[in-house]
C-alpha cells in the first residue's frame, strides 16, 4: 500500500520536475541557435508562479475550469501508468494501449475547455489541433503496433525487461530501426514543434487554442507542456531505447529524444495543416509501414 | 443468487408456460393492447412498466441460462408442410433480447412524457415499438432456419412501419430500407432453400450437415448469400447506404431504439449462422483461390472497411442525427471484427461492444432529440452554446461521445481495448491500425458534434431555452450512467456477455470486476478510472487552491480580432469544422457506392419498363415476328436434330 502511495506522489512529481528541465532545455537550445544567452535555470518555475499570481484570471464557465482539471488529471494519470526506474506504478494494471488512450483525455479536456470559451479563434485552433492529432497519430500507432508485434506484449514493464535483458543490441531502435525512425518523426509532430506547430501557433497567440487562457489557465497549460514533453520522451524511450536501467541513463535518454526534436526544429518554417497531414501520411507512415512489414516478415 | 435458483417459481409448476412463453405472450398482448389503447396518456407509462417486467423475466431467464441450462424452450410450435417450426431462447438470443427490451424500456419512458405529447400519433409509435420488440424476440428465439426467416421478415416489416412515422423524407428513406431488406431476405431465403435441397430439412443441425455434404463451390454460394443477406441489416459495406437516412428520420425515441438494437439483429444472425453453426474454422479453411485469404479473413476486411469508411463519412455530416447514425454503421464493424477474431478475448470484446454501443448510442440519440425538442433543429450549423441552457443534456452527450470515441473512463474504451488486443494477439496488425484510425476519426467527429451544439456562441434565439423535462433527462442520464458504471466495472457487463459466449461455444474469457488479466498485458479499469478520477481531483486542488482568484464572465462577453463581439454577430466556428483535413481527404469522397446504387436503380427501372411493355402494351407485329422466328427455329432444329 505504501509503495502505491509513493508511486502516486513521486511519479507525477518527478515527471513535473523533469518536464521543467525539458522546457528549459528547449528554450536554452533555441537561445544558443539564435545567439542569445537564454533564460536562467529557474525561469520555467518563475513563469508558472507569475501566471498563477496574475490578476486577470478569466473563467468562461464550469467547463472551462473543468477542462483545466481534466488536462492536469489526464497527464498525472498517464505518469502513474508509465514505468520508470524504481517505480513501476500501475503499469501492470493498464498497458500501452490504455496509456495512449489516457493521453487523449487531456487533449479532449483542452478541446472542450477552449470550445466553451466561445472564441472562434480558439475553436479554429482546436480544429487544427485535432486534425494534427489525426495526422501524427497514424504513423505513431503504426510504430506502436509494430513494436508490440515484435515484443509480443503490450505490457510496458515487460517491454522494458525484454530490451534490458539483451543490452543495447536488443533495443527497439536497433532491432527495428525503420519503426523507430517513423515513430521519431511522429513524435516530433506530437510535441508540436516546427514545422508542425500550426495548431499551437505560439507566435500569434490570438489565433490558437490559448486565446482565452489567462493567468492560471495559461499556467496549467504550461504545466501540461512539461508533462507532455516528459511523457512523450518516456514512451519513446520505453518502446525503442530500452527504458531506464537507472535514473542517470534514463534521464539522458529522455532528454536525448526531446533534444533531437528541439535541435532540428529551429531551422524549419511552418507547414499548413493540410501540408502537415500529407507529409505525415506520406513519410513517417510509409517508413513505419515498411518497418511493420519487416517485423511481420521476421 | 443460488437461493433464487433453488426456489421453484409458480410458472414452473405449469408445464405449458416457460419463461419464453410468458415473454412472447406479454409482448404480443402489449403490442395488440397498445394498438387499441395507445392514444391514452397512460399508454406510454403502462408500456414502460411492462418492459420493466419483461426485463425482470429476462433477468430470471438469465440466471437459469447462467446456471447451465442450454436454452429455454417455448410451448409454441407449428407444423407446416411436414416441417416443425419451433422457438427457443438460448444464451446468444437472450443477450440480444435483454438489450432489445432494455432499449425499448428507455425509449418508451422517454416517449411517455412531454416529448410524446408533442408527437402527432404517439399512440401508434408506442404500439409499433411494442411490435418491434415482439418481432425481435421472435427472431432472437428462433429454433430453426424457417422460424429464423419468419422472424427476419417480421423484424424488417416492423422496422419499416416505425420508420415511416416521421412522414415526408422518412417515408422515402424507409422505402429504400425496405428494398434493401427484401433483397437481403431473398438472399437469406435462397440460402435456406439451398440447405433444404441438400439435406431435406430446415433445422439448425441440417445446416451443419449440409455444409459438410456440400462441394466447396456450394459452400461459397451459401456463405455469400448468408453474409450478404444478414449483412444488409447490420449495414455492412457496400450494403450500408440505407441505414443513416432511415434511422435519422425516425422520430426521436423510436430512433434511439432502432439505433441501439435494430441493426444488431443482423449481427445476431451472422453470429448464429456463421460463427455458431458453421464455425470460424470452417470459414477459415474456405480459401479464396489464387490469394492467401479465406472467407473468414475476407469478412474481417469487410468489417474493417465498414469500420473506417462510414466513420469518415460521419465526419463530414452537418446534421447531428446523420452524424450519429453513420457512426452507428462504423461501430458495427468493430463488433463483427471482434467476433470474427474468434479468440475468447475477441468474442467477448465484440459482444461487450454490442452492449456498450446500445447504452451510449441510445443516450446520444435521446440527448440529440432533447436538443431538437427545445431548439427545433439538429442542424449542426444552426446551434451552439447550449451548455448553459441545457447542462444535463450536455453531460449526457459528453459521456456518450467519450464512450463512442472509446476513451477512458467510459465503457466504450473497454470493449474497444479488448478488440484491439485480440487483433494484436491474433497477429492482425493492419486490421488493428484500421481500428485505431477509425477511433481517431471518431474523436474528431464527436468533438465537432459537441462543439457545434453545446460549445461556442449561444444564438440569440436560444437565449431563453430551458433544460429538457425530467421525463426526458432522467432516462438518458441513467443510460449514460450505465455506460460509466460498466466502464468502471466492466466485469458487470462481461458477466452478461459470458452467457452469450457460452451459447456460441469456444473458450470462455476469464475476467474479474475490473477487467481482464492476460499474459501479454492486462487491463484493470478499477485502477484506471480510480486513478483518473483521483488525478482530476488533484487537478481540481491545484486549480482551486493555487493562484489568484478567477472571475467568471458572461457567455456573451467575447471578442475577436481586437473587437468586442455582440450577440448579433454570428461568430460560431461551426461550418466545415476541419477545413485542413477536408482539403486532403475531400477528394477521396467519390460516392462510388452511391453511384453504383443509382446505376442498379436505373437498370431495375429499365427492366421493369420493358417487362411492363410486354404485358401492358400490345406490339402485335412484334409478337407475330417473335412467334414466327421461334417457330422457324423450332422446326429448323427439329429437322436437323432427329
Amino acid at each position: 500500500m505504501m509503495s502505491y502511495v509513493a508511486d502516486f506522489i513521486f511519479m507525477p512529481l518527478i515527471a513535473f520536475v523533469t518536464g521543467l528541465g525539458l522546457v528549459l532545455m528547449a528554450r536554452r537550445v533555441r537561445a544558443k541557435i539564435e545567439r542569445r544567452v537564454g533564460p536562467p535555470v529557474l525561469q520555467p518555475i518563475y513563469d508558472i508562479v507569475k501566471l498563477y499570481a496574475k490578476k486577470t484570471q478569466i473563467s468562461h464557465g464550469i467547463m472551462h475550469d473543468l477542462s483545466i482539471m481534466m488536462l492536469l488529471g489526464g497527464f498525472i494519470t498517464a505518469e502513474i501508468f508509465l514505468p520508470v526506474p524504481g517505480f513501476d506504478g500501475l503499469a501492470g494494471e493498464g498497458d500501452l494501449i490504455t496509456l495512449i488512450y489516457i493521453m487523449m483525455v487531456p487533449m479532449l479536456g483542452l478541446a472542450l475547455g477552449v470550445g466553451s470559451c466561445a472564441n472562434p479563434n480558439g475553436s479554429i485552433g482546436i480544429s487544427r489541433a485535432l486534425t494534427a492529432m489525426l495526422a501524427y497519430d497514424i504513423p505513431f500507432i503504426i510504430a506502436v503496433t509494430g513494436a508490440c508485434m515484435a515484443y509480443g506484449t503490450t505490457n510496458l514493464i515487460e517491454i522494458v525487461q525484454i530490451q534490458q535483458a539483451g543490452g543495447p543490441a536488443s533495443w527497439g531502435a536497433a532491432t527495428m530501426p525503420l519503426l523507430a525512425f517513423g515513430g521519431l518523426l511522429a513524435v516530433h509532430g506530437m510535441m508540436g514543434k516546427e514545422p508542425f506547430e500550426i495548431y499551437i501557433a505560439p507566435a500569434e497567440i490570438a489565433t490558437g487554442p490559448m486565446v482565452e487562457m489567462s493567468g492560471k489557465y495559461m499556467g496549467a497549460l504550461f504545466i501540461m507542456q512539461c508533462f507532455q514533453l516528459y511523457t512523450i520522451g518516456v514512451i519513446y524511450t520505453t518502446l525503442f531505447l530500452g527504458g531506464g536501467e537507472n535514473w542517470p541513463f534514463f534521464l539522458a535518454k529522455v532528454f536525448a529524444v526531446v533534444f533531437i526534436s528541439v535541435a532540428v526544429t529551429n531551422v524549419y518554417g511552418r507547414f499548413k495543416t493540410d501540408t502537415m497531414i500529407r507529409w505525415m501520411w506520406k513519410w513517417p507512415t510509409g517508413i513505419a509501414l515498411a518497418g511493420l512489414a519487416l517485423v511481420m516478415a521476421n | 443468487m443460488s437461493l433464487l435458483l433453488r426456489r421453484r417459481f409458480f410458472w414452473e409448476e405449469i408445464d405449458l408456460m416457460s419463461l419464453l412463453d410468458i415473454l412472447l405472450l406479454v409482448a404480443a398482448l402489449l403490442a395488440s393492447g397498445l394498438f387499441v389503447l395507445g392514444r391514452g396518456s397512460f399508454a406510454g407509462w403502462l408500456a414502460t412498466v411492462v418492459y420493466g417486467l419483461m426485463l425482470a423475466v429476462l433477468a430470471i431467464a438469465g440466471l437459469a441460462l447462467d446456471s447451465g441450462v442450454a436454452f429455454i424452450p417455448s410451448a409454441m410450435s407449428f407444423e407446416i408442410l411436414g416441417r416443425n417450426l419451433g422457438w427457443r431462447l438460448d444464451g446468444l438470443g437472450w443477450f440480444f433480447a435483454l438489450l432489445t427490451v432494455g432499449a425499448a424500456f428507455f425509449a418508451s419512458w422517454y416517449g411517455s412524457g412531454e416529448w410524446g405529447r408533442k408527437q402527432k400519433r404517439m399512440g401508434l409509435q408506442h404500439a409499433l415499438l411494442a411490435l418491434n420488440v415482439l418481432a425481435m424476440l421472435l427472431l432472437l428465439s428462433s429454433g430453426d432456419l424457417l422460424s429464423l426467416f419468419i422472424g427476419w421478415e417480421l423484424v424488417s416489416w416492423a422496422a419499416f412501419a416505425i420508420m415511416t412515422q416521421g412522414g415526408g423524407p422518412a417515408v422515402a428513406a424507409a422505402y429504400r430500407y425496405m428494398i434493401y431488406a427484401l433483397a437481403g431476405a431473398m438472399a437469406v431465403f435462397a440460402a435456406i432453400m439451398l440447405v433444404q435441397n441438400v439435406t431435406g430439412g430446415l433445422g439448425f443441425a441440417d445446416l451443419q450437415t449440409a455444409i459438410s455434404a456440400m462441394s466447396t463451390a456450394q459452400v461459397w454460394v451459401l456463405f455469400i448469400l448468408f453474409a450478404a443477406g444478414f449483412g444488409v441489416k447490420m449495414a455492412l459495406m457496400p450494403f450500408h447506404l440505407w441505414q443513416a437516412p432511415a434511422y435519422s428520420e425516425t422520430p426521436g425515441a423510436s430512433s434511439a431504439f432502432l439505433n441501439a438494437v435494430s441493426a444488431r439483429m443482423g449481427l445476431f444472425a451472422l453470429i448464429l449462422v456463421l460463427v455458431k453453426l458453421t464455425g470460424l474454422e470452417a470459414l477459415g479453411s474456405l480459401a479464396i483461390p489464387f490469394t492467401f485469404m479465406s472467407a473468414k479473413s475476407a469478412l474481417m476486411w469487410v468489417a474493417a472497411i465498414t469500420m473506417v469508411v462510414p466513420t469518415f463519412i460521419a465526419l463530414m455530416q452537418t446534421d447531428a442525427r446523420m452524424l450519429l447514425t453513420w457512426h452507428g454503421i462504423g461501430q458495427g464493424g468493430y463488433m463483427l471484427l471482434g467476433v470474427l477474431v474468434g479468440t475468447s478475448l475477441g468474442t467477448a470484446g465484440g459482444l461487450m461492444h454490442v452492449f456498450n454501443y446500445a447504452t451510449y448510442q441510445a443516450a446520444l440519440f435521446l440527448a440529440v432529440t432533447a436538443v431538437i425538442h427545445r431548439a427545433g433543429t439538429s442542424d449542426l450549423d444552426e446551434l451552439g452554446g447550449l451548455i448553459t441552457r441545457m447542462p444535463w443534456t450536455y453531460v449526457t452527450l459528453l459521456m456518450g461521445i467519450i464512450g463512442l470515441a472509446g476513451l477512458p473512463p467510459m465503457n466504450g474504451f473497454v470493449s474497444k481495448w479488448m478488440i484491439y488486443k485480440s487483433l494484436l494477439d491474433g497477429g492482425q496488425p493492419l486490421l488493428l491500425i484500421m481500428a485505431f484510425a477509425a477511433t481517431l476519426g471518431t474523436i474528431l467527429s464527436v468533438y465537432k458534434l459537441i462543439h457545434n451544439i453545446f460549445l461556442g456562441q449561444l444564438r440569440r434565439e436560444h437565449q431563453h431555452l430551458k433544460e429538457a423535462p425530467v421525463s426526458m433527462v432522467l432516462p438518458m442520464l441513467i443510460l449514460a450512467g450505465i455506460g460509466f458504471v460498466t466502464g468502471f466495472m466492466p466485469g458487470l457487463a462481461l458477466n452478461i456477455t459470458d452467457i452469450a459466449q457460452r451459447a456460441i461455444g469456444g473458450d470462455m474469457l476469464p475476467h474479474h470486476l475490473g477487467g481482464v488479466t492476460l499474459a501479454t498485458g492486462s487491463l484493470n479499469m478499477l485502477w484506471v478510472v480510480g486513478v483518473l478520477i483521483g488525478a482530476i481531483g488533484a487537478g481540481a486542488l491545484i486549480f482551486y487552491l493555487l493562484g489568484n482568484r478567477r472571475y467568471e464572465v458572461h457567455q456573451f462577453d467575447n471578442y475577436a480580432g481586437g473587437h468586442f463581439l455582440s450577440a448579433d454577430i454570428r461568430y460560431h466556428f461551426s461550418h466545415e469544422f476541419y477545413p485542413g483535413l477536408a482539403r486532403v481527404i475531400g477528394p477521396w469522397y467519390r460516392g462510388s457506392i452511391v453511384r453504383a446504387e443509382q446505376g442498379i436503380g436505373i437498370l431495375v427501372n429499365v427492366a421493369g419498363d420493358l417487362w411492363q411493355a410486354v404485358f401492358r402494351v400490345a406490339y402485335t407485329p412484334l409478337y407475330m415476328l417473335l412467334v414466327v422466328v421461334l417457330g422457324l427455329v423450332f422446326t429448323g432444329s427439329w429437322g436437323i436434330v432427329p
